[in-house]
């Protein structure tokens, strides 16, 4: 075996975790179920032709204080709905093992960022999620729209970051692309539905939390 | 006996996938990710720092970000011929294979003739078996995504920044759906960490896949400043 493939696979802590799910019953069921691929890739033209039309500005510090806190509101989001959702119970194998292990990552997403913000970081608001944390269908189809915002959140803003803000931001949306990836396996979708990842503006962001109505105080 | 791209290539179907997108021989998922190709060049091309105004840094990023998608591109393509994947395997591969080539694609018309040539490989039977492509196929994910994070914050053109971040997150998505396919944690850790050129090229050469290198052109003089 190349170096390569040893080097990126061994995992052996992540593998371990996987086991200790003991979800294989359902592992199995999630590879005969069938996964639908077809005519996703036409995506692709809509994809990027609004790349070039997004809004962009010269980076400053106190520009992306701004855009850390618009996504620090996402990964709090994020946060506050998985471990709510784990709170009630409901979820059970991979859909639990997502909910734990992605619940931990937007915890610490929601640390680094709010250190990097220090005193200009903004009060985490409260949030109410309903049945999305109840209903196991339902907290999939919001994770999966979550994780695919956070991601296209991240992309909008690249341009707009200083350079060392850019260079944390990109540790960290790859992560929530994972995350969306990993959530729509879960929901038979399409794990990455094109050859590129469509942007968001700051304001088609904060459009999309304010539908999702589970923001309650700002 | 060995395999190769060239050996594999024999009716040049790889080279019409990267060379004649627009054509209507290939099979719908293949015209599906021209379009896809196309767009992205059209986003790269109407740019204003696209083109001849792209700076050599950025040329030679882009030629970096051409080699290692020639190399996932030329790896998909290869298992696909060789019929070893089944189930969700060959369906992945089916969607990721062509977005590859896709990126291959809307990077070589984006650099015109500055683009670095597709090398040659051998991917030494992990093609072959289905445990061993999904393995070498998160590797080479893996190892996309470390790549083009270390690269983003160099970029100098916003229009280029814009779509190489837009791909990165998509290698992302390959990534963690490779490493599910294999029964790993398709998110293992809170960051991902970037990987510099070097020790890219490094971990690339240690697999002994790329039998013949890709030239950069672009570290010369630029032909395509005209």
């Amino acid at each position: 075996m190349p170096d390569l493939v040893t080097v990126q696979v061994a995992d052996p802590e992540a593998a371990a975790l996987f086991a200790r799910e003991g979800e294989n019953s359902t592992r199995q069921a999630l590879l005969r179920r069938a996964l639908a691929v077809g005519g996703t890739l036409t995506l692709g033209g809509v994809v990027v032709a609004g790349l070039p039309g997004l809004a962009h500005s010269a980076p400053s510090p106190a520009q992306d204080a701004r855009i850390l806190n618009l996504v620090l509101l996402l990964e709090n989001l994020e946060a506050e709905f998985y471990a709510e959702a784990l709170r009630r119970g409901s979820l059970k194998g991979e859909l639990r093992q997502f909910a734990r292990v992605v619940g931990s990552h937007e915890r610490a997403h929601v640390a680094f960022i709010t250190k990097a913000l220090g005193r200009a970081a903004r009060k985490k608001p409260t949030f109410a999620f309903g049945n999305a944390t109840r209903n196991p269908a339902r907290f999939t189809a919001a994770a999966l729209a979550l994780e695919d915002l956070g991601v296209a959140a991240y992309n909008g803003q690249a341009a707009n970051l200083t350079k060392p803000t850019l260079a944390a931001a990109a540790r960290i949306v790859s992560v929530e692309a994972r995350h969306a990836a990993w959530i729509r396996f879960i929901a038979g979708e399409s794990p990455a539905p094109g050859p590129t990842d469509q942007p968001a503006t700051a304001a088609k962001v904060t459009a999309a939390v304010r539908r999702t109505k589970f923001v309650k105080s700002a | 006996m060995t395999l190769t791209l060239a050996t594999l290539d024999r009716d040049g179907a790889i080279r019409e996938a990267l060379e004649n997108v627009d054509g209507d021989s290939r099979a719908g998922f293949l015209r599906k990710a021209a379009v896809g190709g196309a767009a992205l060049v059209g986003a790269m091309a109407g740019a204003p720092a696209a083109g001849a105004a792209t700076s050599p840094r950025d040329v030679s990023i882009l030629n970096y970000a051409l080699t290692l998608e020639y190399l996932q591109a030329a790896f998909y393509t290869e298992a696909e011929r060789e019929g070893a994947l089944r189930g969700k395997a060959a369906r992945a591969a089916a969607v990721v294979g062509p977005v590859e080539r896709a990126h291959v694609t809307a990077f070589r018309k984006a650099l015109g003739r500055a683009a670095a040539k597709r090398p040659t490989f051998n991917f030494q039977g992990t093609t072959e078996n289905q445990g061993r492509f999904l393995e070498t196929a998160v590797a080479f994910e893996d190892l996309a995504v470390a790549a083009y994070k270390a690269q983003a914050p160099r970029i100098q053109s916003p229009a280029v920044l814009a779509v190489a971040v837009s791909i990165h997150s998509v290698e992302a998505r390959h990534a963690a759906w490779m490493r599910r396919l294999v029964g790993i944690l398709p998110a293992a850790s809170p960051f991902d960490d970037g990987i510099g050129q070097a020790e890219a090229f490094r971990i690339v050469d240690s697999t002994g896949f790329v039998t013949s290198s890709a030239t950069t052109r672009a570290k010369g003089k630029p032909r395509f400043t005209g």
